[in-house]
C-alpha cells in the first residue's frame, strides 16, 4: 500500500473511525507488492465449477506454500451476467458502459500479496515444509503441473496458458473484516474519464470519492485498487522472457483486456442485499452519481465468491512460519 | 455446527518452529482438502513468554498450568463439518485435482497427505467440543492476538451451572470491550469422535493413547478462545474489569491459565449453510 496521508484531509479522520475496532494494530501500514491474476479455465476439460474446485482445492494446496507469500484470495465470479441490468434497475446504483461479455474473458482471479517485487518473482522457491522420516523436507510433490489442464491453454502444444496477471496500486479504505461466514464480495470495475492525469485520479479517488463508498451502511471492508498503468510489472522476472506472453500476440491480447479497466474497488458485505440497500439509503447518492460520472467512462460490477487461501497479513512477518 | 479439537505434540525428530512449518505448510495444504470441510483452524503454541504478553499479570494468569503442560502439546487443530456423518466421511479421496481427463480424485486427501506419522509424536488428542459463542469471531487482515483460557470446574459447582455461568456472568465481561474480536467458549462433550476417524493402526486406540488422552483431559474442563487485536488490548481488558474478573474465576474455577496460541486460517469457518459448489 503507498503512503496516501498527505491525500487524505478528512477522509483519515473517517477511516480512524471505521477503523476503531482495529485497535492500535492497524492493517494498511505496511508496503506490499499486490497481484491480481485474471484467469481463464480450461473449458476443454472443466466446467466453471469444476474450474473452482481444481482452482481453490489442489492449485491452491500447492500455492498457498508459496514461499514468502504474505496474503491469498482467490475471487471466482458468479456467473451472473445480468447483474450490471439488475443493479442499474435498482435506480441506485450507476453502470455505465460494461463490457460485452466482460465475463466470458475470465473465471476467477487470485489476488496474492507479498513483500515486495522480488518476494513475488521468487515465489516458487522451495522451502522445507513437509516432515517426513528425515525431518522437515522441500515436498518432491510439490508441483503447478496442473496449470495446463485447469487454465486456457496458448496452444495444445504448449504447457503456457493465458493470464491477466497485473500488478494493483492498493489502498485500504476501510480495513476488511470477515465473520465466520461466507462473505457477499462486489468488485467494482472502472475506467477513468478522458482527461485527468492518473496522478489525478488517484487524488481524487482518495480524497472525493472512497470517503463517499465508505459511508455506506452495512460495508465490512473496502479497498481501492489502481492497476499498475505498466502491464509487465507482475509478469517482468515472474516468467521467463520467452514466454507467450511477452510476444506481440500475447501483449496484444493483455493490453486488449487492460484496456477496459484502470482499477476496481473491492466491497464486502454480508448479504447481496445490503449493498443497493446502502446506495439507496446513502444521503449523498446525488453526489456520488455525479462524481461517478465525472471520474469515470465505464463502471461496472461483479459479484465474486471470495475463498480465503491466506488471511492477508500486512503487518510484518512473524520470524516464523506462519500462513 | 460439529467442532472437532486435536491436540498434537510434535515428532521428536522436529523442533516446534519445524512443526510449525510442516504443520501449517504440507499439512494444512491437504486439511483444506478435506470433504465437506467448513472450517478450519490451526492453533500453534506461541513461542513469547508469558511474562512478554501478561506482562505482571502473567504470574496469575498461568498459575493453573501443569508443570508439564506445554510438554504434552504443540498444537491443536479446529475441524468444523455439518455433521458428524460429514466428519467421518471427509477423509476420503477429493475431487479437486485438474489432470489430462478434466477433474480426477486425488486419493492423498484421504491420508491428509500421509505425513502424520512423522508430523506427531503420538495420536492426536482428538474430542468433540459443545461451542457457545459469546462475541461472534470477526477477523482483520493482519495478524491477531489469539489466547485460549483452559479452566478446571469448581467441584462445588454442577458441571451445567458451571458452563451456564462461564457463558453468561464470565462471558459478559468481555462484551464491547475495545479490541476484542471474538470469544468463543468450548466444552468437551463424550461425543465419540475418533472411532470411524482413526485406524486402529495409528495407535489412537492403545491403551497408552487412552491413558494420555486422560491425563490430558484432566487439565480442564472448558476451553474459552479470545481473539485481540493485540496484547495490549487483551492486558488493557484484563485491568479494566480486574475486580470482577478476580471474583468469578475464584468461584468458578478449580485452576486456570491462559495461553498464547498463533492461529492459521486454512480455511475461513462458513456457518452458514453450504455454497452449492465447491468453496473453502
Amino acid at each position: 500500500m503507498l503512503d496516501t496521508s498527505k491525500n487524505l484531509g478528512h477522509f483519515e479522520t473517517d477511516r480512524k473511525q471505521n477503523h476503531k475496532i482495529g485497535g492500535e494494530m492497524s492493517d494498511s501500514t505496511t508496503s506490499q507488492f499486490k497481484v491480481w491474476a485474471f484467469l481463464r479455465r480450461n473449458s476443454a476439460l472443466l466446467s466453471h465449477d469444476e474450474y473452482r474446485a481444481g482452482h481453490v482445492g489442489f492449485h491452491c494446496g500447492n500455492t498457498r506454500r508459496l514461499k514468502g507469500i504474505r496474503g491469498y484470495t482467490v475471487n471466482i465470479h458468479d456467473e451472473r451476467a445480468d447483474l450490471g441490468h439488475e443493479l442499474a434497475a435498482t435506480g441506485a446504483v450507476t453502470i455505465e458502459s460494461e463490457p460485452p461479455g466482460f465475463l466470458d474473458l475470465w473465471d476467477g482471479f487470485p489476488a496474492v500479496h507479498f513483500d515486495d517485487r522480488e518476494q513475488w518473482t521468487q515465489a516458487g522457491t522451495r522451502e522445507p515444509t513437509r516432515a517426513t522420516a528425515e525431518g522437515l523436507v522441500e515436498d518432491p510433490d510439490w508441483t503447478l503441473s496442473d496449470g495446463p489442464f485447469l487454465f486456457d491453454r496458448v496452444a495444445p502444444t504448449t504447457t503456457q496458458f493465458h493470464s491477466y496477471h497485473t500488478r494493483v496500486e492498493e489502498h485500504v479504505i476501510q480495513p476488511v473484516l470477515r465473520a465466520e461466514t461466507r462473505p457477499f464480495k462486489l468488485v467494482q470495475f472502472f475506467r477513468s474519464a478522458e482527461g485527468p492525469a492518473r496522478d489525478t485520479l488517484r487524488a481524487r479517488l482518495l480524497a472525493e470519492y472512497a470517503p463517499l463508498c465508505s459511508t455506506l451502511g452495512g460495508l465490512n471492508g473496502l479497498v481501492l485498487n489502481l492497476r499498475d498503468p505498466d502491464i509487465d510489472a507482475a509478469v517482468r522476472g515472474y516468467y521467463p522472457d520467452d514466454h507467450w506472453c511477452f510476444t506481440a500476440e500475447g501483449r496484444a491480447f493483455r493490453e486488449a483486456f487492460f484496456g477496459l479497466w484502470d482499477g476496481a474497488l473491492e466491497l464486502w458485505f454480508d448479504h447481496a442485499d445490503a449493498f443497493v440497500a446502502a446506495r439507496s439509503a446513502l444521503p449523498m447518492l446525488p453526489a456520488l452519481n455525479e462524481l461517478e460520472r465525472e471520474l469515470f467512462s465505464a463502471l461496472w460490477y461483479v459479484a465474486v465468491d471470495e475463498n480465503v487461501i491466506v488471511m492477508p497479513n500486512r503487518q510484518p512477518a512473524p520470524d516464523f512460519y506462519y500462513r | 455446527m460439529l467442532k472437532v479439537f486435536g491436540f498434537v505434540r510434535r515428532h521428536e525428530r522436529l523442533s516446534h518452529d519445524e512443526y510449525r512449518a510442516a504443520h501449517a505448510g504440507y499439512h494444512n495444504s491437504y486439511g483444506r482438502r478435506l470433504n465437506g470441510i467448513r472450517g478450519y483452524l490451526l492453533n500453534v503454541r506461541a513461542n513469547r513468554t508469558p511474562e512478554s504478553v501478561f506482562a505482571e499479570d502473567a504470574a496469575y494468569l498461568t498459575e493453573g498450568r501443569p508443570a508439564d503442560f506445554d510438554d504434552r502439546w504443540d498444537g491443536y487443530g479446529q475441524l468444523m463439518f455439518d455433521s458428524l456423518a460429514d466428519y467421518l466421511s471427509a477423509k476420503s479421496p477429493a475431487r479437486d485435482r485438474p489432470g489430462p481427463e478434466g477433474l480426477e480424485y486425488d486419493e492423498a486427501v484421504a491420508a491428509v497427505g500421509g505425513d502424520a506419522p512423522y508430523l506427531y509424536s503420538g495420536p492426536p488428542i482428538q474430542f468433540h467440543v459443545a461451542e457457545q459463542v459469546i462475541v461472534p469471531v470477526r477477523r482483520p487482515e493482519h495478524k491477531v492476538f489469539k489466547v485460549v483460557h483452559f479452566a478446571r470446574r469448581n467441584p462445588a459447582l454442577d458441571p451445567e451451572e458451571f458452563r451456564a455461568r462461564w457463558y453468561g456472568g464470565y462471558g459478559s465481561l468481555s462484551r464491547g470491550v475495545p479490541g476484542l474480536l471474538g470469544h468463543v467458549l468450548n466444552v468437551p462433550t463424550a461425543l465419540d469422535v475418533m472411532t470411524g476417524f482413526f485406524t486402529e493402526e495409528s495407535g489412537a486406540f492403545s491403551a497408552d493413547a487412552a491413558a494420555r488422552r486422560g491425563a490430558f483431559h484432566a487439565c480442564f474442563d472448558g476451553i474459552a478462545e479470545y481473539w485481540f487485536t493485540g496484547p495490549e488490548a487483551f492486558r488493557a481488558w484484563r485491568e479494566a474489569q480486574s475486580a470482577a474478573l478476580r471474583e468469578l474465576e475464584r468461584e468458578l474455577f478449580a485452576g486456570f491459565f491462559f495461553q498464547e496460541v498463533d492461529e492459521t486460517v486454512a480455511v475461513l469457518p462458513d456457518r452458514l449453510p453450504p455454497a452449492p459448489f465447491y468453496h473453502r
